[in-house]
């Protein structure tokens, strides 16, 4: 007798298994396809305008960590006295991730914000994708709010074919920051032209320190700091039409200026420089000047912060119109409590708590604010607060219309090919011109 | 029958999970380049066929990119496996210290990217940077981010990352090799260059291609060190892959045409490996 083992049985797959794997794919692919396109349907109602002071609910904001949102952060206690059962939760992120977490937000069906700040880049496009709430019915309804009262560049931003999706939060306008005493040493004058700020930024320059910092990284820095060149040189980014309107004279005499400025009076190899770097330069007493934001004067300024600090001050650009950002606070459309986010962004840009904000060093964006007595003696001092005044009377963003963020990097790309000498200046400006014409029409 | 059962019903849930974060993610991203899709669209979007992906193939920032990205690579890549081999053959060697040498040396790579692009851009800051000082003493002046070069030092700082990655791999081939032909090649006189070339380098040959591959597709992937340094300039000399993918898709909000583009970079990318591999395996049986 011998001990033989069972035949293996042969090795094949039961249906049933097969088809369980089967049906488990297909089910998770088709779970996928149902997935909706995202977005809301339609946009909720605005609302009213005069919140009552017992309203409740947790507002989610998401901010840019920059100065003016420490501030904010400050005054939630003092917001909380007012409407005590409002929790306001801020998260912060760097701009460059802001964007992306509003866009999955908006998508979402459970939204992650309540209230946000919006980018003039992207008011037209969130306004047009429906995100956001139209606001005139909540901001003629406030009591006392004096929407009027905002500085009216700000206020063109947040309107979108005649509908208002914001309230402004804080301008970054730019202006012209100098080293009084390298100025002075220099024997000249604060520059109020387009040549005055060629001959002067190479005049700044002596030994290793350079004349003028700038920010020539392609796409948004070096249109943003050139925008004010083009300005100087009696040049618009749009014409009366409204179209794009880069290749002129003015832009040709604007982008050979800033040019031969950058060659001769910005530190060497810092054609990849952004805003860190240039501040940092300036800070550390290693440029004279730069072109940028306003608010930026107090950091200078603050004791410890470099060998000159103290010695710096604001002027307008050359030529006296100067390129405006602004954020602008707005309800998105699937807000999950927009009423206690219209409590917060009302009460911190109404006239009282904007003066506090704006006392605590907030950049202005009310015009009586910036004559308020108790903001023009306080320690940035009447001077500064006269001269953004005059920034703000005279500021245009850079983009108008829709596709903003990809009309900037298009015209930002070929400014930096003409800085770089990989394209020439006529070149550059006629593919600035197509390639902006090609987005936004 | 039992065992049989037992044997699928383990493997399904693996099945499934594979399904779900890998096969999802395909199938949805390959309906979104059918599509016109905005990230500002509402409703469901229009169905364009294969618009996406003429557009992609006749777009020539499109292939700039691509052309930006396989220099890159080529650079990264190439240097990574030069300097990876000879310190992995110094490493194999050395008997004091080992532990501590290879900690140290490694350490790179378990730094964020992200982190060692902006790390990298200011040490090469010509004002602020301690490389460019440096090289300033010895009357060197460059500009590591100018025209010409902004590419070059992007894939010098993946270099610096990365050729850790290498070290190890090929230190562990190196260490998996047999002992006696090299021994036998010694012994019949054979130079050190000629073991290296004639013994060493076919017997680590799979570890090798295994190296480059994982590395070639890991750095075409190159997105941290152009966000943090150059945003793809001077002009569109930085502009990766990646980076134009995402600004297409995320920033300007081109989803439907992003999507087409990562279809065609790996439509090509599998094309490659499936040609290198099928050359091995006929290499293999020769």
């Amino acid at each position: 007798m011998t001990n033989e083992l069972p035949p293996t049985p042969k090795r094949s797959r039961p249906f049933r298994t097969r088809l369980l794997v089967a049906l488990l794919s297909a089910l998770t692919l088709l779970a996928a396809a149902c997935a909706g396109s995202g977005g809301p349907a339609q946009q909720q109602a605005t609302g009213t305008g005069e919140v009552p002071k017992d309203v409740s609910g947790t507002v989610r904001i998401l901010m840019e960590n920059v100065p003016d949102t420490d501030i904010v952060k400050a005054m939630v206690p003092e917001f909380n006295k007012d409407y005590p059962d409002v929790k306001v939760d801020i998260e912060t992120l760097t701009y460059d991730q802001m964007r992306d977490k509003l866009v999955s937000s908006f998508q979402s069906p459970s939204p992650t914000y309540d209230l946000i700040i919006v980018d003039n880049p992207w008011m037209v496009d969130f306004a047009n994708a429906k995100f956001l709430q139209p606001l005139d019915a909540r901001i003629d309804g406030t009591p006392d709010y004096d929407a009027k009262d905002f500085f009216s560049p700000l206020t063109d931003i947040t309107n979108v074919e005649g509908v208002h999706y914001g309230v402004p939060f804080y301008n970054y306008a730019l202006g012209y920051l100098y080293n009084t005493d390298d100025l002075a040493q220099a024997k000249l004058p604060v520059p109020t032209s387009l040549d005055e700020l060629v001959s002067t930024s190479k005049a700044l320059k002596v030994g290793d320190r350079a004349g003028i910092a700038m920010q020539p990284q392609r796409g948004y820095k070096i249109f943003e700091e050139w925008g004010n060149w083009l300005f100087a040189a009696g040049g618009s980014i749009y014409g009366t039409d409204g179209k794009v309107s880069l290749n002129t004279p003015e832009a040709k005499r604007a982008l050979q200026a800033y040019i031969d400025t950058y060659k001769t009076a910005a530190p060497a190899n810092s054609l990849n420089w952004a805003f860190d770097e240039a501040f940092r330069s300036v800070s550390s007493g290693q440029a004279a000047s730069m072109i940028s934001y306003n608010w930026n004067l107090p950091a200078l300024n603050a004791p410890g912060s470099g060998p000159s600090a103290g010695k710096y001050k604001l002027a307008p650009i050359p030529g006296g119109k100067q390129v405006l950002g602004s954020w602008s606070w707005a309800i998105p459309a699937n807000s999950g409590a927009s009423d206690a986010a219209w409590a917060f962004a009302s009460w911190i840009t109404s006239k009282p708590h904007d003066v506090a904000r704006t006392e605590k060093g907030g950049a202005v964006i009310r015009q009586s604010t910036a004559k308020d007595p108790a903001v023009l003696n306080g320690p940035l001092g009447a001077d500064y607060y006269k001269t953004v005044e005059q920034i703000l009377g005279n500021a245009s963003p850079l983009s108008q219309g829709p596709s903003g963020e990809e009309m900037i990097q298009a015209v930002g790309t070929e400014l930096n090919e003409a800085v770089a000498g990989t394209k020439s200046v006529d070149d550059a400006l006629a593919a600035a011109q197509a390639a902006a014409e090609k987005i936004q029409g | 029958m039992t065992t049989v059962k037992f044997h699928h019903g383990m493997v399904t849930p693996l099945v499934a999970l594979f399904v779900g974060v890998v096969g999802f993610p395909l199938a949805y991203a390959g309906y979104l380049s059918t599509t016109d899709y905005k990230l500002t669209s509402h409703g469901t979007p229009n169905l364009v066929g294969a618009d996406n992906y003429v557009a992609t193939f006749g777009d020539g920032a499109f292939w700039h990119a691509f052309g930006t990205t396989a220099l890159y690579v080529g650079v990264a890549v190439g240097l990574e496996v030069l300097i990876g081999l000879a310190i992995a053959l110094a490493l194999q060697k050395q008997r004091w210290a080992r532990d501590l040498t290879r900690s140290m040396l490694l350490a790179p790579m378990f730094i964020t990217p992200i982190a060692v692009g902006l790390i990298f851009r200011f040490l090469l800051n010509d004002q602020l940077g301690a490389i460019p000082q440096a090289l300033k003493t010895l009357g060197v002046d460059y500009d590591f981010f100018g025209p010409g070069n902004a590419l070059y030092t992007l894939a010098f700082i993946d270099v610096w990352q990365w050729t850790p990655f290498m070290v190890l791999l090929l230190l562990a081939g190196l260490e998996s090799i047999p002992r006696e032909p090299l021994d036998a090649a010694r012994v019949d006189g054979a130079s050190g260059w000629y073991v290296l070339r004639r013994v060493t380098l076919p017997l680590l040959a799979p570890v090798l291609v295994v190296a480059i591959l994982l590395r070639c597709l890991d750095a075409m992937k190159v997105f941290e060190y152009v966000f943090a340094t150059t945003r793809g300039g001077p002009g569109t000399e930085t502009e990766t892959l990646q980076y134009f993918i995402y600004q297409t898709g995320i920033q300007f909000f081109r989803l439907g045409s992003a999507s087409s583009m990562a279809f065609v970079v790996l439509l090509v990318v599998l094309s490659v490996i499936v040609v290198a591999f099928r050359r091995m395996e006929r290499a293999k049986q020769s």
